[in-house]
């Protein structure tokens, strides 16, 4: 085809519009973002501000650094107080807000919001992940924007589980004690079956509200049923502290274990001695181990900035681990020419290896979730969780 | 049925209902002085943890208690003045409103002012171990009863029927039954009526103390939080079984509330997984259609 000479000016006009260094610095001045729906008010609070707290941080460090490609790095964050509804509110908001181009990851809150929101997030595409360990959630199939930073509910359980096959065998005794949530629920099919299969015993179930006056009925039952072994899920440290202290009180001597939620300082600071011995599941870093390279940026990034060097909880640890791999996604998607909602989940789905600064085994997903975990041992008189296990995963047993 | 099991979970029922008695007894006391249905109770309970938990840093358990109570007296008093006096002879559902915003206010308040983390009772940061109360948990013919349960019994129910005596008997008590009566015929007499309503609100806080500092683990285990929320709503169950004015009727209905949440717990949770928190909330249902002045309550009628 052969171009006229006005064609050809208007074609040079156009590319040299477009590719001009203006238009690559309006790209480039555009931030990328990553919205946040955190309870930072109400029930869950503690955890929301920790993560907040740890948001803030790990931008600045990716701000520091230069951003995503030259990027500013953007947070948008809202508050649910750990609240569907507000949540649900919240999300609506930002996605008619911010332009596709720049929000890219939404970080959001509670298995509860997630699983109400999983069906737009889909529709709309949307990279997420959440501060939720559900197994419904870690399903590419159905959800394939969604991914877990972390083991399920289910390899939590699946882990400790394999805890108790090695300390007491076959015909182990388990009493079950988790809320009447989505989250305290999440586990307790999958607990039941493979204790069927490894020939364990559930000699009890006990199903509370989030928060509850007295633990007498409870420890009533353990005392009848006489477990070696207690599970809790879906508490966090409101009902574990009063159960165990009452266990105690009473000569109950089961071995305690709990999830994610269950393997903070605090257990041990609100539970006292009766505390010692508390088996969890954590798949991050504690912050005073200072062997992990991720702790240590923390601390650089924080003495830097000339804010508070004492300990950071575990709402801490895990959200700086989620910014960390995000940003990485990030900087791997823009590399690749593609900082966009599918060039995100492409580049998460390809991290491979990466392994946040040791806060996580690695990156290799397992639809969709990471099923490794490790076991830890509350230890009263050092005031720690010390590790019983090297990386565990939870998915085999 | 193992007797011994039954008399355990009857004690310890008594001892959260003794609880219950006395967080509700403070909120029909505002109630029978003002008419104002303060829905901030529970925030009166977070906010009575919280100065527990800051005198237990300096303070063993007890002595923290005993000094956090004249905080939340004076906490209740400056509640009345600032934020209820105004209000009061406005429209019903202006002060309902106010006192849900008051509970907002009190919830932020707490975060702003003790920050978002998870505490314990004595405990100024992570690396501590909580302080506790002297253990008196004992085993009697295989009744076991726990320390919580024990300091529960003979500091709580005490306290609540004290409450009732004083209301009955003391010369403070009578005031506040004239006042509660009719304000203008009580001012007539000379009754310093505000004075007896500022003491009631603080009467309420000192109440909402006693229950919040108890169930945020003041003996054993937890921690001041906001889970005092949830629990904080047992209190309108209690009161509306007790009959809403009556501050008798809310011990009442506090220990029955307590024995019924110990023995649905012990029986019927596991059949019926979440019972035990619906129960509370079937039994007003109940009483709003059978008997809606509750157990003690006064009957009125109204001609309309």
């Amino acid at each position: 085809m052969k171009m006229n000479r006005r064609q050809v000016l208007k074609a040079g006009l156009a590319a040299s519009t477009v590719y001009s260094p203006w238009m690559i610095a309006r790209a480039q001045a555009r931030p990328v973002k990553l919205a946040a729906i955190l309870p930072l008010t109400g029930a869950f609070a503690f955890a929301g501000n920790a993560a907040l707290d740890a948001f803030r941080d790990a931008a600045d460090r990716i701000n520091d650094s230069g951003g995503i490609g030259g990027r500013r790095f953007e947070l948008v964050v809202e508050d649910d107080g750990y609240d569907v509804a507000r949540g649900t509110a919240a999300f609506n908001r930002i996605v008619q807000r911010e332009s596709p181009e720049e929000l890219v990851f939404v970080y959001g809150d509670s298995t509860g919001l997630s699983k109400a929101l999983a069906p737009e997030i889909t529709r709309l595409r949307l990279p997420y992940t959440a501060t939720s360990f559900s197994n419904e959630l870690a399903d590419p199939n159905t959800y394939p924007t969604i991914f877990v930073f972390g083991p399920t509910y289910n390899d939590m359980a699946g882990a400790l589980l394999q805890q108790i096959r090695r300390q007491k065998g076959r015909g182990a005794k388990i009493f079950l004690c988790y809320s009447n949530s989505e989250f305290g629920r999440d586990p307790i099919p999958f607990i039941k079956d493979r204790a069927a299969k490894l020939g364990f015993q559930i000699v009890g179930e006990e199903v509370t509200p989030l928060a509850i006056a007295d633990a007498t009925p409870i420890v009533t039952k353990l005392r009848q049923t006489q477990p070696d072994f207690v599970i809790m899920q879906g508490y966090v440290l409101t009902v574990e502290p009063l159960v165990v202290r009452a266990a105690r009180e009473q000569g109950v001597r089961a071995t305690f274990m709990g999830t994610y939620y269950s393997a903070e300082l605090a257990l041990m600071q609100r539970a006292g001695a009766a505390a010692d011995g508390f088996i969890v599941t954590y798949h991050n870093a504690y912050y005073y181990d200072t062997t992990v390279p991720a702790v240590e940026q923390i601390r650089a990034l924080r003495r830097s900035k000339g804010r508070d060097l004492s300990y950071r909880t575990t709402y801490y640890m895990g959200s700086w681990m989620a910014v960390d791999v995000i940003a990485e996604a990030m900087r791997r998607a823009h590399a690749a020419g593609k900082l966009t909602r599918p060039g995100m989940i492409e580049a998460l789905e390809s991290l491979g290896d990466y392994n946040a600064g040791g806060q996580v085994r690695n990156m290799r997903w397992v639809n969709h979730r990471l099923p490794f975990t490790k076991l830890w041992r509350a230890n009263v008189r050092d005031g720690r969780f010390d590790a019983i296990t090297d990386w565990v995963d939870g998915s085999k047993l | 049925m193992d007797l011994a099991l039954v008399i355990q979970t009857a004690l310890n029922g008594l001892a959260n209902g003794a609880l219950y008695a006395v967080i509700a007894s403070g909120f029909v006391l505002v109630y029978r002085s003002t008419s104002v249905v303060n829905f901030a109770i529970a925030e009166f309970m977070l906010i009575g943890a919280y100065l527990t938990y800051t005198m237990s840093l300096f303070f063993p358990l007890l002595v923290a208690i005993l000094l956090a109570l004249p905080l939340a007296f004076i906490f209740g008093v400056l509640v009345e003045r600032g934020f209820v006096r105004p209000l009061l002879g406005r429209n019903v559902v202006a002060v309902i409103m106010a006192t849900i915003g008051l509970a907002a206010t009190l919830d932020g308040a707490t975060l702003i002012l003790w920050g978002p983390d998870q505490k314990a009772m004595g405990a100024a940061d992570v690396s501590q171990l909580p302080k506790e109360m002297p253990s008196l948990a004992f085993s009697l013919g295989g009744v076991f009863l726990s320390s919580k349960a024990v300091w529960s019994l003979i500091l709580a129910l005490p306290l609540a029927i004290l409450l009732v005596l004083a209301l009955k008997y003391s010369r403070y008590g009578v005031l506040l039954r004239a006042v509660s009566e009719s304000e203008t015929a009580a001012l007539a007499m000379g009754i310093n009526a505000p004075r007896v309503v500022a003491v009631a609100w603080g009467i309420s806080a000192v109440t909402a103390t006693i229950g919040g500092a108890f169930l945020a683990g003041a003996a054993g285990g937890g921690g001041p939080g906001h889970h005092l929320i949830l629990l904080g709503l047992i209190v309108f169950p209690v009161a509306i079984l007790g009959g809403f004015d009556s501050v008798p009727g809310a011990v009442v209905a506090g220990l029955i509330i307590g024995l019924i949440e110990a023995f649905s717990q012990l029986y019927l949770e596991s059949l019926l997984p979440g019972i035990t928190q619906a129960i509370p909330f079937l039994i007003v249902l109940l009483v709003l259609l059978f008997r809606p002045y509750g157990l003690l309550g006064q009957h009125r009628i109204e001609r309309v």
